[in-house]
C-alpha cells in the first residue's frame, strides 16, 4: 500500500474557532437559539391553544375583563355570582340532556369499536389474503375524510330519501352510525401495532399445554392487548364526545338527538357566549375525568404486565 | 367450531362491518355526485362561490401548514434532543386540540380574540377583526391541525438517534448545516407524513371554522362551510355532493400518499436492521 | 504533544460517572480504555471529544485547553459503535463530508476521498449507500470519514462491539496496522480485554469512573495494581489469600511449600483442563494446565493433591 504516512502537521485543521468574545457570543447565540426557539413555540401555543382554552374556562364563570376593579369585590362577585351563572347554565334540562346523550353515545361507540377494533386488527395482522393492502388503506378513510363530507353522505344514505330505505334521521341509531364511522381508525390503529409486535411464542406455549384457540386468545393474547385497547377506547371516546360535523346533519333539529357539541353550537348562533362557555367547560371537565381514568387504568395494567 | 371455520367467520364479520360502515357511505358519495352525469357535476364545481370557497381553503392551508410544520419540527427537536422540565407539559399542550371538540375550539378563540373576548378591545382598536373574518379562520385551522407534524416526527427523531448529528459535529458542521444535511433528510418521511395529515385536516376542518367565520357566502366560506351551506340554506343536493366529492378526492389522494409512505417506512426498517 | 486530562469529573445526578480522572496520553500512541459496562469509559471518550461537558476538570489536546471548545473546533475524529453513517449519502459523500465543511475545492475532495477509499479497502463501493454495506464495511467507511479531516486525535467508541466475532478480529488487526501507518494519536474504548491487549500500546483500566491502572498491556497483566485489574485482564483465582493466575499454580503430591487438599472438580475444555481443589486452609482455588500435564498426573475427583506456585 503506497499511502503516505501522516504529515506531522496537517494543513487542514479544524474550522476556525472564534476566539474570545466571539466564541463566547457564539455559544451564547446557540443556547439563545434553543431558548429563543422554545419561547417562540410556547408563545405560539399560548396564542393558539392555551389562552383560548383559559378564556373558555374563565367565561364560563363570567370572568370577563370588562368588570370594574380588581379588588376583593371583583373576586367575591365572580366566585359567587359567577359560579351561580355557571351552575344555572349547566343544569338547564336541555344542557343536561345534551351532555348525557353525548356521554352515553361516546362510551358505547368507543366500547363497540374497541371490540371490533381488536377483530379488525387481528385480521389485518394475522390473516393473509389478496387485497389486504386495500383494507389497510380503507381503515384510514374515516380519519382522512372531512367531517362535513361524512355528515352529508350519511344524511342522504340514511335519511328520508334513502336509496336503501333506511331512515335514521333524528334517531340515536343514526348518530351511532356516524360516530362508529369516525372513531373506527382510532380503535384499530391503537391495537394493531401491539398485536403485530406479539411474537406468538406465548401463544405457542399455551397451545402446547393444550389450550384451544379461543382460550389462548382470552387468556394469553388479550391480557397483553389491554393497555392498547384502553388507549384506543380513550382516543375513540375523546373523538366521539367532541364530534360535530358528521352528526350535525343527521341529528336534525333541536330535540332528543341534540348532542353536547350541537347544543353549544346552537348557543353560539344565539350569541349566548357565556352560556356556551359554561357548557363547554362542563364538557371539557367531564371528558378530562374520563380520559384520566382510562389512562390510569391502562397504566396500571401496563405496570402489571411489565413486572 | 374448527380453526378454518373460525378464521372465515372472523373474516366475514370484519368485512361485513367495514363494508357496511365505511364502504357503503363512501361508494354512495361518488355515485350520487355523478348521478346527473359528469356535466352537471362540473357545473356545480365551477360555480363562482364554490371556486371562492376552494380558494379560501387553499389560502388558509398555505398559511397553516407551513407554520405548523415548522413549529412541529422545532418542538420535536427540543423534545427529542434535550431533557428539560416541562417536556411532558409541552407534549400535552400539543395534544389539546385533538382531544377537544372543534366547536369548543371555535368558542375558545371567539372568547379570547373577538370583540366580545379578552383581547377584543385591543385587537379591534388596531383594526384586526377575528370573528367573521379570514384571520379567525386561519387561527382556528392552525389550532385544530397543530400536533400532526410533531406526532409523526418525534418518534422518528428519537429512533434515528443522536449519533449521526454528533458525527457531523465532530466533523466540523455547525447547527444549521447539521440540521439541513443530516437531521432533516433522516426524518423526511416522518415530516412528509405529518404534513400530509396536516393538509388533509386543514382542508377538511368544519366545526371550529363554522363558529368563527359566521358563514358569510363568498367571503368567509371555506369549502366545508360551502358544502354545509349548500344543503342547509339552499337544499342544493347536487351542489353539496359535488363539493363533498372534491374534498373526498383530496382526502383519498392524501390517503394514498400516507399508505405509500407507511409501506416505505416499513421497508426502510428492514433495510437498516 | 499529547492529550492531558486533569481531574475530569462528570456526574449524572448524584453519581459520578467519570470521577476525578487525571491521565496523560502520549502522542501517536494507540491507547485502549478498557473496563466493564458502566465504568464510564464511553463518557470519558465523549468528554475528550466535547460531545459531553465535564462538571469539573480540564481537557487539553496538544497544549490547547479545549474544555470549553465545541467539538467542531477540536480537530478530532470520532467513530461510533453503530457507525452513525449518514444514511442518505453514499460512501463518497459520507467520507467527503468533513472536507466539504472545510470548503475544500471539489477536485481536492475527490482525490482525498479516492485515496481513503483505497486505504480502507472499500474500492468499488464509492457510490454505494450504507444500507448496502456490511457492518465491517460501514465501520471502515466511518474510519475513512473521520480520517479525511486529518484530525490530531482519533477517538473510537467500542468500534467493533456490533460486529461478528470473526469480523471483529480481522478489523482489530487492520486498525493496528493502520495506526502504524498513520501515526495519529488514537484512543480506543472497549470492554473486550483480548482486543485491548492485542491492539494497544498503552492500556487504561477503568472501573466505576476511576482509572485503576495505566501502562503497557504486558505490565498490567503481569503486575496488576489491584484485585480488580487482576481479575479483569485474565483468569484469576485466590491462593494464600492473594489473587494469582491459575496457570501459575501447579498440582503436586504433598510436598514442602504446597498446601494440602482434595480434588473437588475437573473440567476438560479441549486443550486446557481446569482442576478445582478444596484446600485445608478453606479456600478452593482452581489450577489451569494442559491436557498432557493433566494426563500425566492421573488424578480424579476425591484424590488428595496439594497446590503450590510454579517456579
Amino acid at each position: 500500500m503506497d499511502t503516505p504516512a501522516r504529515r506531522p502537521s496537517s494543513e487542514l485543521g479544524a474550522p476556525p474557532a472564534r476566539k474570545g468574545w466571539r466564541r463566547f457570543s457564539s455559544r451564547l447565540r446557540s443556547s439563545f437559539g434553543l431558548y429563543g426557539g422554545a419561547s417562540l413555540i410556547v408563545g405560539y401555543l399560548s396564542i393558539i391553544v392555551l389562552i383560548p382554552i383559559a378564556a373558555v374556562a374563565a367565561h364560563g364563570f363570567t370572568f370577563s375583563i370588562h368588570t370594574q376593579g380588581w379588588g376583593a369585590a371583583f373576586w367575591h362577585w365572580h366566585l359567587t355570582a359567577g359560579f351561580a351563572t355557571f351552575w344555572h347554565d349547566v343544569t338547564q334540562p336541555a344542557a343536561i340532556n345534551a351532555i348525557r346523550l353525548s356521554l352515553w353515545l361516546s362510551l358505547s361507540v368507543a366500547a363497540i369499536n374497541a371490540v371490533m377494533g381488536v377483530a379488525i386488527a387481528w385480521v389485518l395482522v394475522r390473516d393473509k389474503f389478496p387485497g389486504k393492502w386495500f383494507l389497510e388503506a380503507f381503515i384510514d378513510l374515516p380519519f382522512a375524510l372531512p367531517t362535513i363530507v361524512v355528515g352529508v353522505v350519511l344524511l342522504f344514505l340514511y335519511g328520508a330519501a334513502s336509496p336503501i330505505k333506511v331512515d335514521l334521521f333524528e334517531t340515536w341509531m343514526g348518530l351511532m352510525v356516524a360516530l362508529l364511522f369516525v372513531t373506527l381508525p382510532f380503535s384499530v390503529r391503537a391495537v394493531q401495532p401491539v398485536l403485530a409486535s406479539l411474537d406468538g411464542e406465548s401463544e405457542a406455549a399455551a397451545k402446547s399445554l393444550g389450550a384451544g384457540g379461543i382460550r389462548t386468545f382470552l387468556w394469553v393474547v388479550l391480557p397483553s392487548l389491554w393497555p392498547a385497547v384502553l388507549g384506543g377506547f380513550g382516543l375513540a371516546f375523546a373523538r366521539a364526545i367532541g364530534e360535530f360535523g358528521s352528526i350535525s346533519l343527521i341529528a336534525g333539529g333541536i330535540g332528543r338527538t341534540t348532542t353536547a357539541s350541537s347544543y353549544i353550537y346552537n348557543l353560539t348562533q344565539g350569541f349566548l357566549w357565556t352560556n356556551a362557555a359554561a357548557v363547554s367547560t362542563a364538557l371539557l371537565v367531564l371528558s378530562l375525568l374520563i380520559l384520566i381514568a382510562t389512562n390510569v387504568f391502562a397504566r396500571r395494567i401496563q405496570r402489571r404486565l411489565a413486572s | 367450531m374448527n380453526h378454518t371455520t373460525r378464521k372465515w367467520s372472523l373474516r366475514l364479520v370484519v368485512i361485513l362491518y367495514l363494508g357496511l360502515l365505511v364502504g357503503l357511505p363512501v361508494g354512495y358519495l361518488f355515485i350520487k355526485a355523478f348521478s346527473n352525469g359528469f356535466h352537471a357535476f362540473w357545473i356545480e364545481v365551477t360555480k363562482p362561490d364554490a371556486i371562492a370557497a376552494l380558494k379560501l381553503s387553499a389560502e388558509v392551508a398555505l398559511i397553516a401548514v407551513p407554520v405548523n410544520t415548522v413549529v412541529g419540527i422545532g418542538a420535536a427537536l427540543i423534545l427529542a434532543r434535550r431533557k428539560f422540565f416541562g417536556s411532558r407539559a409541552l407534549t400535552l399542550a400539543f395534544d389539546i386540540p385533538v382531544a377537544v371538540s372543534p366547536i369548543i375550539i371555535g368558542v375558545a378563540l371567539v372568547l379570547a380574540y373577538s370583540r366580545i373576548g379578552w383581547f377584543g378591545g385591543w385587537l379591534s382598536s388596531h383594526g384586526i377583526q377575528i370573528l367573521f373574518s379570514p384571520i379567525g379562520i386561519v387561527l382556528a385551522t392552525m389550532a385544530v391541525s397543530l400536533p400532526y407534524v410533531l406526532r409523526s416526527v418525534l418518534p422518528v427523531l428519537i429512533e434515528v438517534g443522536k449519533d449521526q448529528e454528533d458525527a457531523a459535529r465532530t466533523l466540523g458542521a455547525g447547527a444549521f448545516r447539521t440540521f439541513w444535511q443530516v437531521t432533516l433528510p433522516a426524518i423526511r418521511w416522518g415530516v412528509l407524513y405529518g404534513v400530509t395529515l396536516t393538509i388533509a385536516r386543514t382542508l377538511g376542518e368544519f366545526g371550529a371554522v363554522l363558529v368563527v367565520s359566521g358563514n358569510i357566502t363568498g367571503k368567509t366560506q371555506t369549502l366545508p362551510i360551502y358544502i354545509f351551506d349548500a344543503w342547509d340554506q339552499n337544499f342544493d343536493t347536487i351542489g353539496a355532493f359535488a363539493g363533498a366529492v372534491v374534498l373526498a378526492s383530496i382526502s383519498v389522494v392524501a390517503l394514498i400518499i400516507l399508505s405509500t409512505l407507511r409501506a416505505r417506512e416499513r421497508k426502510l426498517h428492514v433495510d437498516l436492521a | 504533544m499529547s492529550i492531558s486530562l486533569s481531574h475530569l469529573t462528570k456526574r449524572y445526578g448524584k453519581d459520578a460517572v467519570v470521577n476525578d480522572v487525571t491521565v496523560e496520553i502520549p502522542e501517536s500512541s494507540l491507547t485502549a480504555v478498557l473496563g466493564p459496562s458502566g465504568s464510564g469509559k464511553s463518557t470519558l471518550l465523549k468528554l475528550i471529544a466535547g460531545l459531553e461537558s465535564p462538571d469539573e476538570g480540564r481537557v487539553i489536546i496538544e497544549g490547547d485547553d479545549v474544555t470549553d471548545v465545541d467539538p467542531r473546533h477540536r480537530d478530532i475524529g470520532f467513530c461510533f459503535q453503530h457507525y452513525a453513517p449518514f444514511r442518505h449519502m453514499n460512501v463518497a459523500r459520507n467520507i467527503g463530508f468533513g472536507l466539504r465543511v472545510r470548503k475544500q475545492p471539489r477536485d481536492v475532495i475527490q482525490a482525498k476521498v479516492a485515496e481513503l477509499i483505497e486505504l480502507v479497502r472499500l474500492d468499488g463501493k464509492a457510490k454505494s449507500y450504507p444500507a448496502q454495506l456490511s457492518g465491517g464495511e460501514r465501520q471502515r467507511m466511518a474510519l475513512a470519514r473521520a480520517l479525511a479531516i486529518e484530525p490530531r486525535v482519533l477517538l473510537l467508541d467500542e468500534p467493533f462491539g456490533a460486529l461478528d466475532a470473526q469480523v471483529r478480529t480481522e478489523l482489530r488487526q487492520w486498525v493496528k496496522e493502520l495506526h502504524q501507518q498513520i501515526k495519529v494519536t488514537t484512543i480506543l474504548v472497549t470492554h473486550d480485554q483480548d482486543e485491548a491487549m492485542e491492539v494497544a500500546d498503552q492500556l487504561l483500566i477503568m472501573h466505576e469512573g476511576r482509572i485503576e491502572q495505566a501502562g503497557e498491556p504486558t505490565e498490567l497483566y503481569e503486575r496488576p495494581a489491584t484485585d480488580f485489574v487482576h481479575g479483569f485482564l485474565g483468569p484469576t483465582t485466590k491462593f494464600k489469600g492473594v489473587p494469582v493466575r491459575p496457570h501459575d499454580l501447579e498440582l503436586v503430591p504433598p510436598s514442602e511449600g504446597a498446601i494440602e487438599g482434595t480434588v473437588q472438580s475437573i473440567m476438560e475444555l479441549g486443550f486446557e483442563v481446569q482442576v478445582t481443589v478444596s484446600l485445608s486452609d478453606g479456600s478452593t482455588p482452581w489450577v489451569q494446565m494442559s491436557r498432557n500435564e493433566f494426563r500425566s498426573l492421573n488424578v480424579e475427583v476425591g484424590s488428595p493433591m496439594s497446590i503450590r506456585e510454579r517456579d
